[in-house]
C-alpha cells in the first residue's frame, strides 16, 4: 500500500509552512518533490522524529548552519551559536512531525511519537531498515534551501 | 503574576517566555523536565504553570498528576503547550488535571487568550 500520497504531501507541507509562519515568521515557498530512496539532500544539521501506530515512519527536517542560525534567531530574537542549534533545529522538527501528526490524526489513528534526535555534520544520510515509502520537498526561505523528508510504512496489523 | 515553564527545550522555553514578555509579563522560573518542575514549587509561589507533554524523565502528565497531589500544586492553574492535538489527547490531558491547551505552533494571542481563561476560574 502506497502512503505517501499527492494529499500526505501537501499535509506534510501545510504543517511545514504553519510552524515556520507561526513561531519563526518566516515565509516558506514549497519547492520540488523528490519521490522515492534515490535523492539525499545536502545538509549540515537535522532533526529527526519517529512516530508509530497504524503507520510507522518518521519526519526529518533538513537544514544548513548558515540556514539554522538564521531561522534560530529569527525565532529567538537572539543571536544563536552553534551550541544553540541543535535544541532549536530539534523544537522545529518536534513542530513539523507534532502538526502533521494531528492533521493526519483526521484520516487514521493518532500515532504516538518520539522526542527529536538531532545530527549535527556532513556526509550522511537517512537509510530506512523498512520498506517505506520516502517523500522529500525542498523549501525555499530567502537564499536558504530546506528539506523536510517524510518515510512512511503502513503498519500490517493496523486497520487504516 | 509569577509563572513556571516546564520543558526540555531550553528554545521553547525562551519562546514562551519571549511572548510572555511582550505580552507584559514579567516573573518566571524554568524546569527542564516534570520532576525539576515539581522541585521549582518548593521554591516560591507560582500563579500558573506552563507544561509541555513530551519529556524526558517525567513526562507533562506524569507531572500534572504528581501536582495535583500535593497541597501547594492542588489548585494551581496548569495551561498544557504541545504538538499532541488529537482528542485523545486533550481528553487525556484535561482527566491528568490540566485546565486549558494551547497547540505548537500557536500566537501570542492565542496564548493570551488561554492564559485569561485558566486565571479567571483559578
Amino acid at each position: 500500500m502506497t502512503l505517501a500520497t499527492a494529499s500526505v504531501v501537501d499535509v506534510l507541507v501545510g504543517a511545514t509552512t504553519d510552524v515556520f509562519e507561526t513561531m519563526i515568521f518566516r515565509q516558506l515557498k514549497a519547492g520540488e518533490i523528490f519521490w522515492g530512496h534515490a535523492t539525499r539532500p545536502k545538509s549540515q544539521i537535522v532533526g529527526t522524529v519517529g512516530f508509530a501506530g497504524s503507520s510507522t515512519g518518521l519526519v526529518a527536517f533538513h537544514a544548513s548552519l548558515p540556514a539554522a542560525r538564521d531561522f534560530t534567531s529569527a525565532m529567538l530574537g537572539i543571536e544563536v551559536d552553534e551550541e544553540g542549534l541543535p535544541d532549536a533545529v530539534g523544537e522545529i522538527t518536534n513542530m513539523i512531525a507534532g502538526a502533521f501528526r494531528t492533521r493526519m490524526a483526521a484520516f487514521q489513528d493518532a500515532w504516538a511519537i518520539s522526542v527529536p534526535t538531532v545530527t549535527v555534520g556532513s556526509d550522511f544520510y537517512i537509510k530506512p531498515i523498512s520498506t517505506g515509502d520516502r517523500v522529500i520537498v525542498a523549501f525555499h526561505m530567502d537564499t536558504h534551501e530546506l528539506f523536510v523528508e517524510l518515510i512512511i510504512t503502513p503498519n500490517a496489523d493496523a486497520a487504516v | 503574576m509569577r509563572f513556571l515553564i516546564v520543558d526540555d527545550s531550553s528554545t521553547m522555553r525562551r519562546i514562551i517566555i519571549n511572548t510572555l514578555t511582550k505580552l507584559g509579563y514579567e516573573t518566571f522560573l524554568e524546569a527542564g523536565n516534570g520532576r525539576e518542575g515539581l522541585d521549582r514549587l518548593g521554591s516560591g509561589q507560582v500563579d500558573l504553570i506552563i507544561t509541555d507533554w513530551n519529556m524526558p524523565e517525567m513526562n507533562g502528565i506524569e507531572f500534572v498528576r504528581n501536582l495535583r497531589s500535593t497541597p501547594q500544586g492542588k489548585s494551581v492553574p496548569v495551561l498544557m503547550v504541545t504538538t499532541n492535538a488529537a482528542n485523545a489527547d486533550v481528553a487525556e490531558a484535561l482527566k491528568a488535571g490540566v485546565n486549558n491547551y494551547v497547540v505548537k505552533p500557536f500566537t501570542a494571542d492565542t496564548l493570551k487568550e488561554k492564559i485569561n481563561a485558566v486565571a479567571l476560574h483559578a
